[in-house]
């Protein structure tokens, strides 16, 4: 098995492919996962260093309290989705992406300058429910089968065919009967709170958090995990996430080039491979059996 | 005509900045009927049909479905009373197979019924095919398979003879008719064509620089001074209602 | 705690790169209808491009350690130089980023990404060969102006002054060529509607062109005199005052000449009257004011409501 952190760092980024891919499927671009997955990350830090009660006899923080901070932090994600996207899903076109850039600008600013969130150091020393990677493997992989068994039954459903209507016609499909308004909340907000869980799992396993975790290189390098698996099936977003995440660590020697490479696949894969690798063309292609098939396929 | 109308317009405007597209519309289209709209290009055709189905919202005046107001829904609670529309520029869902437009347009995950509604329109066999590959009379008949979908009391029709060939125009009417027979529908239809309306449509309007200038039987209308002078008056490139098929 | 005259001539200052940065996005906005990302990195490039145009160095961190020009240009050649040099290097984000989408006729996310992608590999590569350090261009470079006024007790710097200068010269033409003149008309009518446009003999592609290169140009200005103004802060700098000018852009009114003006001053002076103890919320007020304007005005403070065509 190679280094058990590293796959635990893929599966974060595979959870993050599928956070951008929640909205991009209904046409909506939010570059505000990385902030969410901060909030989320914050939530766990400060309730399991500031509250003193905790973690104080057991070597290992309490799982309990680690399903607690999972509820707070989708809550709160949730609570920020509906206060961006409300006034901003409204609105046609791009400005879900500017209002999300707003979001995690202003997350930003915030977290550096209070004190009580450890202002630009962060918080250290955040209490570990699981005494080696595997607990978080086990844990990430869970919620990423969750997540992708989710977005399964989503493309055969009404609301995930909502949500591709919008993507493709955002005004045939309210002429269609589609609330493309409530279609594109939910698909923002489940991408709040999937980027949020992952947080607070993130939090613990890098035993330090802080506000760069939301910074416009996360920005670009989740949106990168999409545009190169493709965001017409949930697949894609993952195979990004994963494949994305290991390379800058197994090619090492890329270095300082590692951003010059996203920025080339987010620059060049919609132009070259404008549904990004995972297509159902290379689904129907693939040797698998006919059920699989089937059923990945929308 | 005493029974209510299912759909009327009272003195409907819309002005876009210095533009009036609309200014004062009024009639009303009662149930069963198939109600032309005919008018030279920029008559304000197409954004009546906006403003009808909550896509535009009318500067001032009333738009009532069954007697109740309806302007300002928006486009979805529209479609869900009953009126469901297709576009001039053909508006369909591409990434989307052919089964899955018309489930869009059903609301709900029905593929025997979808299956109906495709085959209404000789389209079974193209159900899992995605709607960008379709050629262009194929297109047309899906989104009329899609518009049908949520069985509406009206349907609008955006100059659905469009590019079509002269068969596909003689084929769309009779299906028009056929439709609007077998499923109780009331029909609203722009269209270029005029020697098409004339033999289609039971009732006509006719719209010219936002106004309603005539409104009657095919007959009435064509031989109106006001609507001849529209169109030879040079307002647009559409062809007078003289010329005959 | 400044002065009202020493808030309203930094916010003023402020508030006019601001307000060049929105002018760019609206310029490339008008005409294809999507904002072009890569307008930060332009920024970033034009200041790095100044830089070395006075006969800066490059640092010991960059690939290009040590290497400069050999010669050292006046600041407005090398500002006006590195404006050129933006230009171009934004007909290649055209280039790569967008006109192949627009030949296929692509969705507007999609430029989102594209361009968004531009900006990130040129950033980088500044970082690459400049080093993620930030430089400062020399004090002297506008040669024997003062450095510093005094007016009724505000300090106006030489350079805020140069900065308001250009951006109102920049304002004043660019108002005036887009009514006034067959170009400028020409690009309005792009604007309005790019089928008639063709159809009435106007090369919208041309047109196209011609506002990622005025758009670059702005873009290349700004960062050279931003860059002399308040030094060039690492290879990101641009990046945030791009974000900021998104903010500005909205407030303004996507596509709103005028609005990006008014968009540019009202964050600049506000965050001019942030009190001191507070500054570091500072770079929170553009964003803020983005979140109001929606709420508010959607549309922002001097666009048209869309007209949607279907």
């Amino acid at each position: 098995m190679p280094d058990g952190s590293l796959l635990v760092q893929m599966l974060i980024g595979a959870l993050l492919g599928l956070s951008v891919y929640l909205p991009l499927a209904a046409g909506q671009l939010s570059l505000a996962t990385p902030g969410f997955m901060t909030v989320g990350g914050y939530v766990a830090a400060l309730l399991s260093t500031r509250v003193a009660a905790l973690g104080g006899a057991e070597p290992l923080y309490p799982l309990p309290w680690l399903l607690l901070e999972l509820v707070l932090a989708a809550v709160i994600a949730l609570a920020l989705a509906l206060v961006v996207g409300l006034p901003v899903l409204r609105l046609r076109g791009i400005y879900l992406a500017i209002a999300t850039i707003a979001l995690n600008e202003i997350l930003r600013v915030l977290l550096l300058n209070s004190s009580w969130t450890g202002g630009a150091v962060g918080i250290f020393a955040i209490p570990q429910p699981f005494g080696d990677p595997l607990g978080y493997l086990a844990a990430l992989l869970l919620l990423l089968l969750l997540a992708g068994a989710a977005c399964q039954v989503l493309a055969g459903h009404p609301l995930g065919r909502a949500m591709a209507a919008v993507r493709d016609d955002e005004l045939a499909a309210s002429c269609s009967g589609v609330d493309s308004f409530r279609v594109k909340l939910l698909a923002f907000g489940a991408s709040a709170v999937l980027a949020a869980l992952t947080g607070v799992l993130a939090a613990h396993f890098f035993n330090t958090w802080n506000a760069r975790q939301g910074s416009f290189d996360a920005s670009i390098t989740t949106l990168a995990f999409v545009v190169f698996g493709g965001s017409r099936l949930w697949l894609g977003p993952v195979l990004g996430g994963l494949v994305l995440t290991a390379l800058p660590e197994l090619l090492r020697p890329v270095g300082d080039l590692r951003l010059v490479v996203f920025g080339a696949v987010i620059l060049l894969g919609p132009l070259l491979f404008p549904q990004g690798v995972v297509t159902p063309a290379l689904l129907q292609r693939l040797p698998l059996p006919a059920g699989w098939r089937r059923r990945l396929l929308p | 005509m005493s029974l209510a109308p299912l759909l009327e317009l009272r003195d409907v405007s819309r002005r876009f900045g210095g533009l009036q597209a609309l200014d004062g519309v009024s009639f009303a289209l009662q149930a069963g009927e198939i109600f032309g709209l005919i008018g030279p290009n920029g008559a304000g055709k197409t954004t009546l049909f906006n403003v009808i189905t909550g896509v535009t919202r009318p500067s001032s005046g009333q738009v009532l479905w069954k007697e109740a107001a309806i302007e300002g829904l928006p486009p979805h609670r529209i479609h869900r009373l009953g009126l469901a529309r297709t576009f001039q520029n053909l508006r369909l869902f591409d990434s989307l197979s052919c089964l899955d437009n018309v489930q869009v347009g059903l609301g709900r995950s029905d593929r025997r019924r979808a299956l109906e509604l495709l085959a209404l329109f000789g389209l079974q066999d193209r159900a899992a095919e995605a709607a960008a590959g379709l050629a262009y009379g194929d297109r047309r008949r899906l989104e009329m398979a899609r518009a049908l979908a949520s069985s509406p009391q009206l349907l609008l029709l955006d100059e659905p003879a469009a590019g079509l060939n002269p068969t596909e125009k003689q084929e769309l009417s009779s299906v028009i008719r056929r439709l609007a027979a077998e499923l109780r529908l009331t029909v609203l239809i722009i269209e270029h064509h005029v020697p098409l309306m004339m033999q289609l449509c039971d009732r006509l309007a006719v719209l010219n620089f936002g106004r309603r200038i005539a409104l009657g039987r095919p007959e009435q209308v064509r031989h109106d001074p006001l609507v001849i002078e529209a169109y030879l008056g040079g307002a647009g490139g559409d062809p007078p209602p003289e010329v005959s098929p | 705690m400044d002065t009202l005259l020493q808030i309203l001539v930094n916010g003023i200052s402020v508030g006019a790169v601001y307000a060049l940065f929105a002018l760019g996005y609206t310029l490339v906005f008008s005409v294809l209808g999507v904002i072009n990302f890569a307008h930060g990195a332009l920024f970033t490039l034009g200041a790095y491009l100044t830089y070395l145009g006075v006969g800066g160095a490059v640092g010991s961190n960059g690939a290009l350690a040590g290497w400069a020009l050999p010669l050292a240009l006046p600041f407005p050649v090398a500002l006006l130089l590195a404006g050129a040099g933006c230009a171009l290097a934004n007909l290649l984000v055209e280039a790569i980023a967008f006109r192949p989408l627009r030949r296929r006729g692509a969705e507007p996310l999609l430029y989102l990404i594209t361009s968004l992608g531009a900006g990130v590999v040129l950033v980088n590569l500044l970082q690459i060969a400049f080093g993620a350090e930030g430089y400062a261009l020399p004090a002297d470079a506008l040669g024997d102006l003062p450095p510093v006024l005094s007016l009724a007790g505000a300090r106006i710097r030489s350079v805020q002054l140069l900065l308001l200068l250009v951006c109102a010269v920049v304002m004043a033409v660019l108002t005036v060529w887009l009514e006034r003149s067959r170009g400028g008309r020409a690009l309005q009518a792009v604007s309005e509607d790019a089928v008639t446009a063709r159809l009435l003999g106007i090369d919208s592609d041309a047109m196209v062109r011609l506002s990622f290169a005025l758009s670059g140009l702005l873009a290349g200005l700004s960062g050279g005199l931003v860059g002399l103004s308040v030094s060039i802060a690492g290879p990101y700098f641009g990046i945030v005052y791009g974000l900021k000018g998104l903010g500005v852009l909205v407030l303004g009114g996507l596509g709103s000449v005028p609005g990006a003006l008014l968009g540019g001053l009202v964050v600049g002076l506000a965050e001019a009257a942030v009190p001191g103890d507070l500054s570091g919320l500072k770079d929170a007020v553009a964003f803020a004011f983005l979140f109001a304007i929606l709420l508010l005005r959607p549309q922002g403070l001097l666009g048209r409501p869309p007209i949607s065509k279907v």
